[in-house]
């Protein structure tokens, strides 16, 4: 398997982001309403993190400050799969049962690189903003400041974390092939994820084994958030990578494996 | 009407048919958050209890909310929100039949289908796991029919009215939202109402929070007890389910007058 990727991909993925930037500044009404539903659902998560600790003092061995660091970095993932992969989920799923997606296969470019990426929904990225911001101010409250070494490990698991994220999300636009006509895949995306709110600690043994190794998540948000308070294990960064790497060259194989299914049909 | 009746849940149960895949994708969406919810409770009740509920009481808890949600979930407003844009309301109008008897037969077939799984999974489960077996109380499971019932009716006037604000304003949706992030919270979906601050539970069973979800699941799992408490919860019910049929009224008669569209 070969993973070139061409500089041409990312000229043409920047003449595609600018084009939509220049669209969606039209909309500027729509970065307000994108704010609001920010900070509602962070309103929403903080407020059930509450309802939990009204009744225990810790959670799966974390306490108040610590989950809502993790919370921050579960929002900051969340703007990353709003702004880049979503706007371009229910346009694939037409395409396959309309038999358009032709016109992508034809094209000079990596087609699933260009279904992932095609679509920039810019105003999310606030999420990632006011992610980072609120595990910042939990750090404070903490009144923990990470050392550098635990900055970069932060860096590198929240890189793979965005991987792990982006290998589910190429599983699920996978299932679009066999499953046509499903408009809401992305649902079953955002059923999963709900699970990566909370440390893989908090949850029963039988959950645990899932999240950890069977729909990845606990990658996402557990193990960058150990990273910021300082409760990783190094071992553990270097299987997050590791976890990375095969779950994306899974996701891949499955891509293509998909793609063979695919018999086109269009006009 | 019995044979009109017969006719559009069919077509609805047909139509369903077609997208079996969307309709395992919304179950699964249904089933994650109470297990979620579930997963945390039973950790952090330990080998104790939380305010009455061991961790037996919980898996009994969200197993009921599973079932009961899906039977009264109702998705009505995003439907009335897209037939009003986009206009497909007008063929709907023009049929000699109200378009929301044709809602009722959807959500008809809707639940009949998600609802039996959700069903058979409960009981291959508890066919393993004593925690989430019920007492058997034949009485009370008819009760609790009754009460199911009256939530359904309650959330199809909701969504539908909630809806019908798209004939007013383009955020109909995003209000109907707004409405299932306070219901996570007053109708119980992510913790038993007698967990809640007591003034929160209170404001709950003030409004119509509480009939939608919490007091079924509640007389489902044996929670509410005694004649009292029983018919209170169903006069709240019904209070509410006519507060809302009155409220789909107005919205309807003065959107309908206000409604010009072109296409469908």
């Amino acid at each position: 398997m070969r993973f070139r990727v061409a500089r041409s991909a990312f000229r043409v993925l920047a003449a595609f982001w600018r084009l939509n930037l220049a669209e969606e500044l039209q909309y500027r009404a729509n970065f307000i309403a994108s704010l609001l539903g920010t900070v509602f659902d962070m309103a929403t998560a903080l407020l059930t993190l509450a309802l939990f600790f009204h009744h225990t003092t810790a959670l799966g061995g974390w306490d108040y400050w610590e989950i809502v660091v993790l919370l921050g970095v579960f929002n900051a993932l969340t703007g990353v799969i709003e702004a880049v992969l979503r706007p371009g989920i229910g346009q694939l799923a037409d395409e396959v049962r309309s038999g358009e997606l032709d016109l992508v296969l034809v094209k000079p470019v990596d087609a699933q690189g260009f279904v992932s990426f095609r679509r920039l929904d810019i105003w999310r990225l606030t999420d990632v903003v006011l992610g980072l911001a609120l595990a910042g101010y939990a750090l404070f409250r903490m009144g923990h400041t990470p050392s550098l070494a635990q900055l970069a490990a932060f860096a590198s698991t929240l890189a793979a974390a965005a991987v792990v994220v982006y290998a589910i999300w190429v599983v699920l636009m996978s299932l679009a092939f066999w499953f046509v006509s499903v408009e809401n895949i992305a649902v079953l995306f955002d059923a999963v994820y709900e699970g990566a709110r909370y440390p893989v600690s908090a949850y029963p043994g039988a959950l645990r084994f899932v999240f950890v190794y069977l729909i990845p998540i606990a990658w996402t948000t557990t193990i960058p958030a150990s990273a910021l308070t300082g409760r990783l294990r190094p071992e553990i960064a270097l299987a997050a990578a590791l976890v990375a790497a095969l779950a994306f060259a899974l996701a891949r194989a499955l891509w293509r494996a998909a793609l063979k299914r695919y018999a086109g049909a269009s006009g | 009407m019995i044979r009109r009746y017969g006719a559009l849940i069919r077509n609805a149960w047909l139509v369903d048919l077609q997208y079996r895949a969307s309709i395992v994708l919304w179950l699964l969406w249904g089933v994650a958050e109470p297990a979620i919810a579930l997963g945390i409770w039973w950790t952090i009740a330990g080998d104790g209890s939380v305010a009455g509920y061991a961790r037996a009481d919980f898996a009994r808890y969200f197993f009921a909310v599973m079932l009961i949600n899906q039977l009264t979930i109702a998705w009505d407003s995003w439907y009335l929100d897209r037939w009003i844009r986009e206009g497909d309301l007008n063929y709907r109008l023009a049929r000699p039949l109200h378009p929301a008897h044709e809602a009722v037969a959807e959500n008809i077939a809707y639940k009949a289908r998600t609802a039996s799984v959700i069903l058979v999974v409960w009981l291959l489960v508890a066919a393993a796991w004593p925690a989430v077996r019920l007492s058997f109380d034949p009485g009370r499971w008819a009760i609790t029919a009754v009460a199911v019932l009256l939530a359904a009716a309650m959330r199809f006037f909701i969504s539908f009215t909630t809806g019908l604000l798209a004939f007013w304003t383009t955020r109909a949706t995003a209000i109907m939202e707004l409405h299932a992030r306070v219901s996570l919270f007053l109708a119980g979906r992510i913790a038993p109402l007698a967990l809640l601050p007591p003034a929160v539970a209170g404001v709950a069973g003030v409004l119509w929070f509480r009939s939608m979800l919490a007091f079924p699941v509640d007389l489902l799992t044996g929670a509410v007890q005694g004649t009292d408490a029983i018919l209170q919860g169903l006069g709240g019910q019904i209070v509410w389910l006519a507060v809302w049929i009155l409220a789909y009224r107005v919205a309807w008669s003065r959107g309908i007058r206000k409604y010009g569209a072109v296409g469908g």
